[in-house]
């Protein structure tokens, strides 16, 4: 039994070199960027509409507004919608804040493939900061609910 | 004298009050989890309307708990004791029923529920089945088996729901996306849910002694809690993905719910809770047969550790290596991935299982002799064979309702029971592992011969 929880031991321990290689310490530059908010979207003008909202009909789509102008240029960014079920529903960059500050700053969220709408419950956007190809800062984050529905 | 010599530590109440310690403990959890669940709004105040059963049974339980009190009777006393104390756990195992139900299945709503639970219990009983009876020589009593099964469903999954997204909001909330973020879900996943279910073999462990002999005991009880955390935890995903698909056609939620159906009720019963929580029930049984307390708690705290450690390495793995739908032998990894992960720790278990019951079924086969040979007629010499047998057992079961009917099977299956009992309490007695005083095994004997009797006249 002493074997088997030494081999247990090992297993976690492993777990752990993991995660820290994966989120090492001091990787906090302090950055912050800004979600203005979330509208509803038009994919063919790609423009949105009306108030920023926090509940959406899930056959609307939406798209975030990011305020890339606050973060210094050459930080390289990007934002990526989550669904429900936490896979990717939509992303920009990764590219330098200033090459996306250029363009409207929005982030659409995409209907997942085979489906005519979003999936009803939660979906957020996360804004990071990349560091060798790999993202390694959250530096803000929204979430919408979508609502169950036809 | 004769007690002391026999018995170093003849008596150990300390057992019963850590038992205590711990289930006040969980109480106070669970209690705040309640009024989390209800003050977040997770829960509809109509909750309140299904929990009055619940406060009727503590009602009770009060009354009878009282009534204990004021008795002068030590045995009434204790009877009072024992149903205020059941009648307790009833009213707490069905209010968090009523929160389990309404926190994992209200979005599909409570036929889909139904369904889903009605799916999944022919496959937990199945497995709850299969593990007892590979507790060949003496198997475990079935209400101590739907306890087990009980807690893993009500409790434990009420016990990490908070824990898991307290971690979730402490820790992963501020990771990114990726390896980091899976190792972390992973571990709270394996350390929360094995302790949640771990605790439930535990306190069998402290309070249950004489139905918890061994290794092989410890690991169909932490089987079945395996299984009753499984029960919810399937019908949780299943509503789930229904609810989030049925917009789409109830076709595509169909076969989502069945889809999680098939990974977890018919890939995942065996290879999965149930494996990792028989390890920590390996580990409390092996402590159970160990003399020193160092010993015991080492073996206690492997037993966690490897089960922590099953859970998390399959947890992790599932999310660093996902299966594409896309994917042309996507059947063929679904398959192939629990069993390159999981299958390991299962076989390790089996062996585990399987040296178990050896050493259980020599040591049996070794006490009946010694009854045999004391000629006290608890056990006879000609039974010997046939009580070390389970097959043997059984066909003299056959042959006694071949010729007295069902009355004289069962008559047969208590009188082999009990001398099995006796058997196990020798074994025991010998290896100095019983608190018990010694009148038990002389009454378990009087027993024996009150049940041959009873067969004899039948």
């Amino acid at each position: 039994m002493l074997a088997l929880g030494a081999a247990g031991l090992l297993i976690l321990v492993l777990g752990l070199v993991v995660f820290l290689r994966f989120a090492p310490l001091g990787q906090r530059t302090g950055l912050a960027a800004r979600v203005i908010g979330v509208y509803a979207y038009d994919p063919v003008q790609r423009t949105v509409a009306g108030p920023a909202a926090t509940r959406f009909p899930r056959t609307q789509p939406f798209a975030a507004r990011v305020s890339w102008a606050s973060l210094p240029s050459g930080v390289v960014v990007g934002a990526t919608w989550y669904d429900s079920l936490q896979d990717p529903a939509g992303s920009v960059g990764p590219a330098p804040a200033a090459r996306l500050a250029a363009g409207d700053g929005l982030v659409p969220e995409h209907v997942p493939p085979g489906l005519h709408g979003n999936l009803p419950g939660t979906y957020t956007l996360l804004v990071l900061r990349y560091a060798d190809g790999r993202p390694v800062e959250i530096l803000a984050r929204t979430a919408v609910v979508v609502e169950h529905g036809p | 004298m004769i007690e002391q010599a026999a018995y170093k530590r003849r008596w150990r109440p300390s057992r019963y009050w850590l038992a205590a310690l711990i289930g006040g403990a969980l109480f106070a959890v669970l209690v705040a989890s309640s009024a989390l669940s209800i003050a977040l709004d997770s829960i509809p105040h109509r909750a309140s309307l299904f929990g009055l059963p619940a406060i009727g049974l503590v009602v009770m339980a009060t009354v009878f708990g009282l009534r204990a009190f004021r008795d002068r009777e030590p045995a009434v006393r204790g009877r009072d004791l024992m149903v205020a104390g059941v009648l307790f756990g009833l009213g707490i195992c069905s209010w968090l029923l009523v929160l389990d139900v309404f926190t994992f299945t209200q979005a599909a709503g409570p036929g889909v529920a139904a369904v889903s639970a009605l799916a999944c219990l022919p496959t937990t009983g199945f497995g709850l089945l299969v593990v007892r009876r590979l507790d060949r020589n003496e198997k475990e009593p079935w209400r101590l088996v739907l306890v087990a099964a009980a807690w893993g469903a009500i409790v434990a999954t009420s016990l990490v729901i908070w824990a898991e997204a307290l971690w979730d909001e402490g820790l992963g909330t501020r990771l990114v996306p990726g390896p980091a973020l899976d190792v972390s879900s992973a571990f709270s996943a394996g350390i929360f849910e094995e302790l949640a279910k771990g605790v439930a073999v535990v306190l069998l462990y402290l309070t249950m002694r004489d139905e918890f002999d061994d290794v092989v005991d410890g690991i169909v009880y932490g089987a079945a809690v395996g299984f009753g955390f499984n029960f919810m935890e399937s019908i949780t995903y299943m509503t789930h993905l229904y609810a989030l698909y049925q917009p789409e056609g109830t076709s595509l939620a169909l076969a989502a719910a069945a889809g999680q159906w098939y990974q977890r009720q018919v890939l995942g019963l065996f290879l999965g809770h149930a494996t990792y929580t028989a390890l920590v029930g390996a580990g409390v049984g092996v402590a159970r047969q160990l003399r020193g307390l160092h010993q015991r708690l080492l073996a206690i705290a492997s037993g966690f550790l490897v089960a922590i450690a099953a859970h998390f390495a399959w947890d992790a793995w599932a999310q660093f290596f996902p299966v594409s739908p896309a994917s042309p032998l996507a059947v063929a990894e679904v398959h192939l991935r629990i069993l390159v992960m999981v299958g390991p720790f299962t076989t390790v278990l089996l062996l585990l299982l399987g040296m178990g019951l050896h050493v259980e079924g020599t040591a049996l086969a070794r006490q009946l002799e010694l009854e045999a040979e004391a000629g006290r007629g608890a056990v006879l010499p000609s039974e010997v064979a046939v009580l070390t047998s389970p097959w043997r057992r059984l066909g003299a079961r056959l042959a006694a309702m071949a010729r007295g009917g069902p009355v004289a099977y069962v008559r047969l299956a208590r009188l082999q029971t009990a001398q099995i009992h006796l058997a196990m309490e020798r074994w025991h007695r010998e290896r100095q592992e019983t608190d018990a005083p010694p009148a038990a095994e002389e009454a378990l004997r009087r027993r024996v011969l009150e049940l041959r009797a009873a067969t004899a006249s039948g």
